[in-house]
């Protein structure tokens, strides 16, 4: 259950009789479909969507048809359903820690698992991958798998976990010192104030769309540089943070241009993006494009005030 | 209160919001939306790709370099504004928002994090 992550009904039979469906989705198990030779099961039928409420009777429900020494098969079908209303469901790995199963991989390896032999490829306890290049299970597979379970750690033990994809921060990282993350170079001295940040170069009158936005956003926007377009080369801000900002984009400008096609609704619009700890203190990074100009810069402060105002302004909004 | 309703307080709270998700971006798998009756299947997962272009590199490692890894994004487009939440806790956990250009930003920003702690705190 752990790793599944498109829509399925998995159905666990036990050699003693007792069988359950459950629909799980993205590691979360949201519904019971099903219940034959089982008592206390009327709760979890019931529910809609499986909630906080429901998960002890659904812990006993697991241990009942994955009782030890008896075998386990589970048959997975695709969800005709996925995408219907999902709700969030319970998270497989809270019932894992309410049932003491260690979800670490290398846990896993270390136990045996006993596996008969159509269970050679089971389809339904395959590990899961992540993201649009990848497919968990062949849509209409409906594989049967056999599994005896000594114990009822077994019962997850047969799928390897993978790794969500998120990001990580480099390990080279900036480090923060002091009471923030103040990479030289990109953020001002602290004992600098800010006016001498922001009073450093007049403010651009003229130009093109991104100077005026830039100047639109007003005195958050501590630091920025425009390569491309009718703004090419204009920026504003300690020389250190915008020579810092001119390596990033020499750096990054193809990434950064793929980037922007992904975010941007239809790829190549204008599009602005804003990330941030938090938005609202502390420092943000800004990015913007229009035609060919690619604006990148600094925020220091709360950037939701101005934010959106000057970007539908210079859009003529 | 359940995420369903979590979700739905702020569309009553905020009505310049189209479509409110929680997704797992790990997962790619938008887990909850309300919103507008023409948001589509393709259009949520849409947005749960671009919420994960939106902490992605390369702006997502000048983040860090800057200030620490970035939880929240704010994608301006010409006719609306993604917002993108990440938890604190559950990194994984986000809320995706489409509004209009006329929506509070700072007092949106504020309410939807305040749900998306709500939602990861599992209350």
């Amino acid at each position: 259950m752990h790793e599944t992550m498109l829509g399925r009904y998995l159905t666990f039979e036990s050699s003693g009789g007792p069988s359950l469906t459950l629909e799980v989705s993205g590691r979360r198990v949201l519904r019971m479909t099903g219940a034959t030779g089982l008592t206390g099961a009327e709760s979890c039928l019931a529910a809609q969507a499986l909630e906080d409420e429901q998960k002890d009777d659904l812990i006993k429900l697991l241990q009942t048809v994955a009782a030890p020494g008896q075998e386990l098969r589970v048959l997975a079908l695709p969800n005709p359903r996925e995408g219907a209303g999902v709700s969030v469901g319970i998270p497989v790995a809270l019932l894992a820690d309410l049932l003491l199963i260690d979800l670490n991989p290398a846990a896993n390896l270390a136990e045996p698992v006993a596996v008969g032999d159509e269970a050679a490829v089971p389809a339904p306890l395959q590990p899961a991958s992540v993201g649009p290049e990848h497919s968990e299970l062949e849509p209409e597979a409906a594989a049967r798998a056999r599994i005896t379970v000594p114990s009822r750690r077994t019962v997850r033990a047969i799928a390897p976990v993978h790794d969500e994809v998120l990001p990580k921060p480099k390990s080279d990282q900036i480090p923060l010192p002091g009471s923030a993350s103040e990479p030289a170079g990109l953020i001002p001295d602290a004992n600098q104030p800010l006016s001498a940040v922001t009073d450093a170069a007049p403010k651009v009158a003229e130009g093109g769309l991104l100077s005026y936005f830039a100047q639109a956003t007003g005195s958050v926007l501590i630091s920025w540089l425009v390569v491309g377009g009718q703004d090419d080369g204009r920026t504003e801000g300690p020389e250190e943070m915008v020579s810092h900002l001119q390596g990033f984009l020499g750096d990054e400008a193809p990434d950064l241009g793929a980037q922007l096609d992904l975010i941007s609704s239809p790829p190549g619009k204008p599009v602005c993006i804003v990330l941030g700890a938090t938005l609202v203190e502390g420092h943000s990074v800004i990015c913007a494009r229009y035609e060919a100009g690619v604006l990148i810069g600094v925020i220091e402060g709360d950037a939701t005030q101005s934010i959106l105002r000057a970007w539908s302004a210079s859009l003529g909004g | 209160m359940g995420i369903n309703e979590s979700l739905g307080a702020v569309i009553k709270a905020y009505p310049q919001t189209r479509v409110v998700a929680f997704a797992d971006l790990s997962a790619s798998m938008i887990l909850a939306s309300q919103g507008k009756d023409d948001v589509t299947q393709e259009h949520l997962e849409a947005l749960c790709r671009q919420a994960r272009a939106s902490f992605d590199d390369p702006l997502f490692s000048l983040s860090v370099e800057a200030f620490g890894e970035p939880h929240a994004a704010v994608v301006m487009g010409h006719d609306s504004v993604r917002v993108f939440l990440r938890s604190d806790s559950e990194p994984a956990d986000a809320l995706c928002c489409i509004c209009d250009h006329a929506i509070d930003l700072a007092g949106f920003v504020a309410k939807i994090r305040k749900t998306l702690d709500q939602i990861s705190a599992g209350g």
